[in-house]
């Protein structure tokens, strides 16, 4: 595929940039809610646990994996045949090779394999999981969620939009924050005369029927409960947001953690494999305690060591989770201020920050597996190993 | 009023917090320029000075990232 | 925690799901491609050794090839040396044969251009011997019997030296004109030499020079003049 600009595509370029100028003037863009857990979906619960949209998003990264591991050994060459089985399989096994070069510069000859399979696993799914966040739609496209926070058994209501209303398809009204019915009560005529022109529902004098509502809402507020989870859309008597159907899984906790214990895990693993038993010794050292003046700094030093790896968990976890959350808090924040054409930098250098994030996070386990499978304590096994390794 | 106070502090608190990013951009420069410096003096280990020089600027990185989790988790964890 | 969103239910699942991928991705990409991998990689040395190899049996079929064409460049200059050799050969035999007839042809003229010169010499014998008597009957003023005069002028021709009679072998005998046959019988007998050749020699005048293989005997009016000369000068 070859990239012509020449032809008409430049106009469809400028064509898009108009339509965008014209929806930004017309349904601007709001803020959608920033909070680290993934956002719970209104369907409730399955098996005890409450969906979340990044839960959904890592479901969708699997689902691609799934395709690639049936288009790769679908393409794959057999019998020897060199003849190339279309553009993507070759794409894909020129960047295995490279990486299994890259790879192969850094691991011990002897455990390559497991090393190198664990760089490409962390690799391709924190790199899609990275990149979901570039398809259009995802952390933008949601449910309208009414904005309510439960503190101490009753729900406050927080800072959100009105709703308006297109075709019977209700979106958020990013000229319109929501306003309570009291303070509504305590709005002058211009400022209210403001709000019903910018087509805002809630606090609007009209609104007759709406208000009784609200007021019995508002009375509510302090004795029985309203309940929120069955709210019509549409209803100006709560503050609605947007809870995006997907969300970068990235930008969860618990995926990174999980990673990132699986990866420390695996480098404890390939310690052990490589040097047995004698691999504690690098943690608790204790053969020079009796023997040397500076015995108890072996002691402490390895005990430093064991107090590194679990800085290794943290340290793989917030890593990932920092720079992806930032990154889609920048997106949302540079499309809500000016959704024109400044996004599409910051498009990119998300591309090459998933890209960096991805790369890092397998090469530091691909670097600490090959930093445990040699011993420190002992140089000259060290050698030994080296040497096996050369030949 | 309480509210708005709560909010400032969570804002100053965050901007503090990010003053820790300073330290992480200062060690990723200095690790990258000496990286470079490496391989214009020795283009043939090119490859060795750039996996530890990932190697550097991620720990260096990963100093910068706790300062902006740490921000991330007072705006937006802290209630 | 729940602040944080960690939640003990997806963290196994993001756990569990990732062995599972990672299993899937070993059994139906890792292990396969590194394999083709591994294949292209012998495959490609294999390639290089066998176009080592062909480059090498190239070279050397370019030496028998060169070999080959030098030999049959030798064979084909032994083959037109000895054509030319051959040829030469047949040339000089050519030439040789020209040679000799035209040897034989010479020695024909010549015995021919000797047989007619003896003949014609054999007829002025007849006319010297009338014109010398003659040329005597004038200057002695007496006529002479025909028969003794005849006898005389034969001694003059074919006397043959008293001394030559002891010679013997192969022998020469020069007069100055021809001998007829009965003379040469008779001069054979003289001598008695087993074989005697004529040779005819007008310079010597008269008389017979007796020629063997380590002897001449001088008998010739031409010798006889130079010894009188002598003596009279």
């Amino acid at each position: 595929m070859t990239l012509n600009w020449s032809g008409k595509r430049r106009w469809i370029a400028l064509v898009l940039v108009l339509a965008s100028l014209v929806v930004m003037f017309n349904w601007p863009p709001v803020v959608p809610v920033i909070q680290l857990p993934g956002e719970i979906y209104p369907a409730g619960e399955v098996f005890g646990l409450p969906i979340t949209n990044t839960f959904v998003g890592s479901m969708v990264v699997w689902i691609v994996i799934l395709l690639l591991i049936r288009v790769v050994s679908g393409r794959r060459p057999r019998d020897g045949g060199e003849v190339p089985r279309g553009g993507f399989y070759n794409f894909f096994e020129m960047a295995f090779e490279g990486l299994y070069g890259f790879i192969g510069g850094i691991a011990p000859e002897r455990y390559l394999g497991p090393i190198f399979k664990m760089f490409m696993t962390i690799f391709i799914l924190v790199l899609l999981s990275n990149w979901l966040h570039l398809i259009p739609g995802i952390d933008s496209i949601g449910f309208l969620h009414p904005h309510v926070h439960k503190v101490e058994g009753h729900y406050e209501l927080l800072d959100g939009f009105d709703l308006a209303t297109l075709g019977g398809v209700h979106y958020l009204n990013g000229q319109c924050p929501w306003v309570s019915p009291e303070a509504v009560a305590t709005m002058s005529d211009e400022a209210l005369q403001a709000r019903a022109d910018a087509g805002c529902l809630s606090g609007i004098p009209a609104a007759e029927a709406a208000d009784d509502h609200a007021d019995e809402a508002a009375d509510d507020d302090h004795g029985e409960e309203i309940d929120y989870h069955h709210l019509e859309p549409g209803d100006p008597a709560v503050p609605w947001v947007i809870l995006p159907y997907v969300r970068v899984p990235s930008t969860d906790l618990n995926m990174t953690l999980a990673f990132a214990l699986i990866a420390v895990v695996m480098i404890q693993v390939m310690g052990f494999r490589a040097l047995g038993i004698s691999y504690l010794t690098k943690f608790f050292n204790f053969s020079t305690l009796f023997k040397s003046p500076l015995g108890g700094i072996d002691v402490a030093v390895g005990l430093l060591e064991l107090i590194g790896e679990m800085a290794k968990i943290l340290s793989f976890a917030f890593r990932l989770l920092g720079s992806m959350f930032a990154g889609s808090i920048l997106l949302f924040v540079i499309s809500f201020l000016l959704p024109v054409i400044a996004p599409w930098p910051v498009f990119l250098l998300e591309f090459f920050v998933g890209l960096i994030q991805a790369i890092v996070f397998g090469l530091l386990t691909a670097i600490f597996m090959s930093l445990a499978t040699v011993s420190h304590h002992h140089d000259e096994e060290h050698h030994e190993e080296a040497a096996a390794g050369a030949h | 009023m309480e509210e708005a106070v709560v909010v400032a502090g969570k804002a100053i608190g965050a901007g503090l917090a990010m003053v820790g990013a300073l330290g992480g951009g200062i060690g990723i420069g200095l690790a990258v320029g000496g990286a470079v410096q490496g391989m214009a003096r020795n283009p043939d280990h090119t490859g060795t000075i750039q996996t530890n020089m990932i190697l550097g600027v991620a720990f260096a990185e990963a100093v910068a990232i706790y300062a902006l989790v740490v921000s991330l988790i007072i705006l937006f964890v802290l209630s | 925690m729940e602040a944080l969103g960690i939640n003990l239910g997806y963290l196994l699942i993001q756990i569990i799901a990732f062995i599972v991928i990672y299993v899937l991705l070993t059994r139906f990409v890792y292990d396969p491609l590194i394999a083709v991998l591994r294949d292209r990689r012998t495959r490609i040395q294999r390639g290089l050794e066998d176009a080592e190899k062909a480059a090498n049996a190239r070279m050397n079929a370019e030496a028998e090839a060169e070999k080959v064409l030098q030999q049959a460049r030798n064979e084909a200059q032994g083959i037109v040396d000895e054509a030319r050799g051959r040829g030469e050969e047949v040339a000089q035999q050519v030439q040789q044969d020209a040679r000799a007839e035209a040897e034989t042809i010479r020695n024909d003229a010549r015995l021919a251009a000797q047989a007619e010169r003896d003949a014609q010499l054999a007829g002025l014998r007849g006319q010297v011997a009338a014109i010398s008597i003659a040329v005597a009957q004038q200057l002695i003023g007496a006529s002479l019997d025909d028969t003794r005069q005849q006898a005389l002028i034969n001694d003059f021709f074919a006397k043959v030296p008293d001394s030559a009679r002891t010679l013997s072998g192969d022998v020469t005998v020069v007069s100055a004109m021809p001998l007829d046959d009965a003379e040469q019988q008779k001069v054979q007998e003289e001598i008695g030499a087993d074989s005697v050749a004529f040779e005819v020699d007008p310079s010597i005048l008269g008389g017979l020079i007796v020629r063997s293989a380590d002897q001449v005997v001088d008998g010739s009016v031409r010798s006889g003049l130079g010894e009188m000369s002598q003596h009279l000068g």
